[in-house]
């Protein structure tokens, strides 16, 4: 991740940023327990926008939205800390949707795309003031071995043969593509050897987000030229110029996902009005501030114990980073939540304010009093069909991690 | 202000009821009480009633306690605050009877914990006492609510988890020549340390059982003392302190500050401190509450509660025994009869006839600490008239 200065749209290029969730192996990244397209679409997208720079409209790729009626864009833009007038195009694809998507889009247009399956990651562009993709060809073509119902129901018909003569060969020909493509996003490391320019880089995903994996790989590698993503037997290709775009990654060392138990017990109940009055300070990581004396209390709160003011406070972003000030880890079974977890009392960088919630990205019972980390959006539950999300501390990989299972 | 006087005590045996309801342990441990009142107590010389009842068992428990015992006629109240309901319906009887307006109160605490299951009451019982919004969802169990304090502590503090360990062996050991008590087997310091892990630094062995109990106390005017007791067991001092609700805005978790709050009320009332105190039984939900606890009691330092514990002065015949009923963790724990229950032991003490009688006892202390670590109440009962 390079700590350029404040980038934006008088960038040239575009900015991407690129996140895998800490879990898996080498070969492909799962999903943390906490995690979902959202919380992980955020990841990605705070690596382009938390530099402060403009955003005028978002796409949000994916194939996996956690809602389907709804639900989605407010908590990207409340974690995001963007504005809520804003509008968000929450859009159903794999790696050609991304392209198009990418191509077509407006300078300052935040593009967000999340493989919340294995492979799993998660990557996200903010188009600067020229666009470094022109369109080179496409061919909608339809060759569904795998299918995924409204339902939820899926189906695979895997011939890979079949799917590397009729699906790719073809649709590249289709497309009447100029030359090899430098890089194949979506297609499998074996086709993607194959109908690719010598020295394509392996990618990490094969959905959407391997469209922005691409091209974040030729930016570290100052390549420009052809870049194909492809989805079954549809393809889209666009030429990409490198020069003037940056990347950020967050990509740690994958460790063997944990295993945890979920007890049985039905939902975890849920107050929607409550949800409701606490999301813009619990998504959006921002604390109750007195407008009379300061004060910042995190929820937020009617009396201010610092002046006695009633009902005199505004919201104020919170530091999202931290230090572990108590932590302890719950072994045994909760009705509705996988044991083993660990909370941590973490205290805001610069501030008084603490808040209480849950650790993550790291085994449970490894962090330690005095751990510094990132405070990350998560799903802290799934309540009654509800997403439940809220900030998890995410300590530093160099932050003191205890042996296994000694909290103190 | 009138003086008031326990004139009678009694509980139930604390355990698994499973073949009772709180209907009938509520009757059962008022019974107890009148019976232990020297020169008899008839149930109609009681004015009032306070329940003091964490769950809501069966239902209306201001009723159940009118229904089952026979006193439709006088004004009953349940109370509820935590684990500190115990020592605050005591609080709210003296109140009662102090102010002139009632001469006899039957305090009566009760909680039937096993009629939920094992795997689930303190899940069932979270869902009603946590922020929906900011706390419930995290799983901050009631273990997990002291053990953010434990964990602080031992961080600051020279304690270690051997010294929480100690407390759990010495509150079996007093626990076993009890014969209310849920628990009645000796334990060792290795037993404890190799328990499976409940809530980081606790394992099994540091938490109380889950319990069904009833105790009640009877509490008296003092111009009506000498109609029911020459021995009465005199009410000294007591304090309920409060604190933040939430774990993030507790400054210093090394400390429970809502037990320093009810000792700085109790004392001053008492006009007595930490070292006039014989004997105490101090809320032991998990060890490490009961060690933090000496030094917000004044038992101990700051930081210095380890000490207490390596020179053994916590036994029956140490400087400052804690809990000779076996504390919460053997005796056991229905959250609304834990209180009661401890009055009922320091009543017996106080009269030198406890089944582990300390040599000279004239002054006891009762602590109470619950919810999110946010009240906790205290009451100091002394053999002299104040």
């Amino acid at each position: 991740m390079s700590d350029a200065s404040v980038e934006g749209v008088d960038a040239m290029g575009m900015t991407i940023g690129t996140y895998l969730p800490p879990w898996g192996t080498s070969d492909g990244r799962v999903l943390g327990y906490d995690e979902d397209a959202l919380t992980m679409a955020v990841e990605a997208a705070r690596l382009v926008v938390d530099a402060g720079a403009a955003v005028s409209r978002v796409v949000f790729v994916s194939r996996e939205l956690p809602l389907l009626e709804g639900g989605n864009t407010a908590p990207l833009l409340a974690a995001l800390r963007l504005p809520d007038t804003l509008e968000v195009v929450e859009q159903i694809g794999g790696a050609p949707a991304v392209l198009d998507a990418l191509m077509s889009a407006a300078p300052s247009t935040l593009v967000v795309a999340v493989d919340a399956v294995a492979p799993a990651g998660a990557a996200a562009a903010l188009i600067g003031a020229r666009n470094p993709l022109t369109f080179a060809g496409r061919a909608q073509r339809s060759l569904p071995q795998r299918t995924r119902l409204a339902d939820g129901h899926s189906y695979r018909d895997d011939d890979p043969r079949l799917m590397r003569e009729s699906g790719v060969r073809t649709s590249l020909a289709a497309a009447q593509l100029a030359e090899k493509p430098l890089v194949m996003a979506g297609a499998s490391a074996r086709d993607a050897a194959a109908w690719s320019a010598a020295g394509a880089p392996t990618l990490p995903t094969l959905g959407a987000s391997s469209t922005l994996f691409a091209l974040a790989a030729l930016v570290d590698s100052s390549r420009s030229g052809l870049v194909a993503a492809i989805e079954q037997a549809a393809l889209s290709a666009a030429t990409f110029a490198a020069a003037g775009s940056t990347v950020r990654r967050h990509e740690r060392t994958p460790q063997k996902a944990v295993v945890r138990k979920r007890s049985p017990g039905g939902d975890i109940k849920l107050s929607l009005a409550a949800y409701d009055r606490a999301f813009k300070s619990k998504v959006g990581w921002q604390a109750g501030q007195c407008t009379s004396c300061g004060l910042m209390s995190i929820p937020p709160r009617f009396h201010c114990l610092g002046c006695g003011a009633d009902d005199q406070w505004t919201l104020a972003a919170l530091p999202r980073t931290g230090t572990v000030y108590t932590t302890t880890t719950i072994h045994v079974p909760v009705p509705s939540l996988e044991s083993p977890y660990t909370l941590a009392v973490v205290e805001c960088d610069g501030t008084d304010v603490r808040s209480l919630m849950h650790v993550t990205d790291v085994p449970p019972g490894r962090v330690a009093i005095g751990a510094h980390g990132r405070l990350v959006l998560r799903r802290v539950a799934m309540r009654t069909g509800v997403p439940d999300y809220g900030h998890a501390f995410s300590p530093d990989p160099a932050a003191s991690l205890t042996a296994a299972g000694g909290a103190t | 202000m009138r003086r008031v006087a326990i004139v009678g005590a009694g509980m139930t045996s604390f355990g698994e009821h499973f073949s009772r309801g709180i209907k009938e342990l509520i009757p059962m441990a008022l019974g107890e009480a009148l019976a232990s009142v020297d020169k008899g107590m008839d149930r109609r010389d009681i004015g009032a009633a306070w329940l003091g009842e964490v769950g809501t068992t069966d239902g209306f428990g201001a009723g159940i306690l009118a229904d089952s015992c026979g006193l439709l006629d006088i004004p009953v109240t349940r109370t509820e605050n935590a684990c500190a309901t115990g020592q605050d319906i005591i609080r709210q009887a003296i109140y009662a009877i102090a102010s002139g307006y009632v001469d006899v109160v039957a305090a009566v605490g009760a909680d039937k914990v096993r009629d939920t299951s094992s795997s689930s009451t303190f899940w069932d019982w979270m869902a009603q006492t946590r922020d929906m919004a900011w706390d419930f969802p995290l799983g901050l169990l009631a273990p997990a609510n002291f053990a953010l304090h434990a964990s602080r502590y031992l961080h600051e503090a020279p304690a270690t988890r051997e010294h929480m360990a100690m407390i759990a062996v010495k509150n079996h050991f007093h626990g076993v020549k009890n014969p209310k008590a849920q628990l009645r087997n000796e334990i060792t310091v290795e037993q404890v340390l190799k328990a499976p892990l409940v809530a980081e630094p606790f394992g099994m062995f540091d938490c109380t059982p889950q319990s069904d109990g009833a105790a009640t106390v009877l509490l008296v005017a003092e111009e009506h003392v000498a109609r029911y007791t020459d021995r009465p067991v005199w009410v000294l001092g007591f304090g309920l302190g409060i604190d933040r609700v939430m774990h993030q805005h507790k400054r210093d978790m090394t400390s429970f500050t809502c037990t320093v709050k009810a000792a700085k009320a109790a004392y001053a009332m008492a006009g007595l401190g930490p070292r006039d105190i014989d004997f105490a039984e101090v809320h032991d939900c998990f060890t490490a509450v009961e060690l933090i606890s000496y030094e917000d009691l004044g038992f101990a330092e700051r930081f210095c509660a380890h000490k207490l514990v390596e020179a053994r002065d916590h036994y029956v015949g140490g400087r400052i025994p804690i809990n000779p009923s076996g504390g919460l963790k053997s005796k056991g724990h229905p959250p609304g009869a834990t209180g009661v229950a401890q009055c009922v032991e320091i009543f017996e003490q106080l009269r030198g006839q406890s089944h582990n009688q300390i040599d000279g006892a004239r002054v006891g202390l009762a602590h109470n600490i619950g919810g999110p670590t946010a009240a906790s109440g205290i009451t100091i009962l002394g053999k002299s008239r104040p």
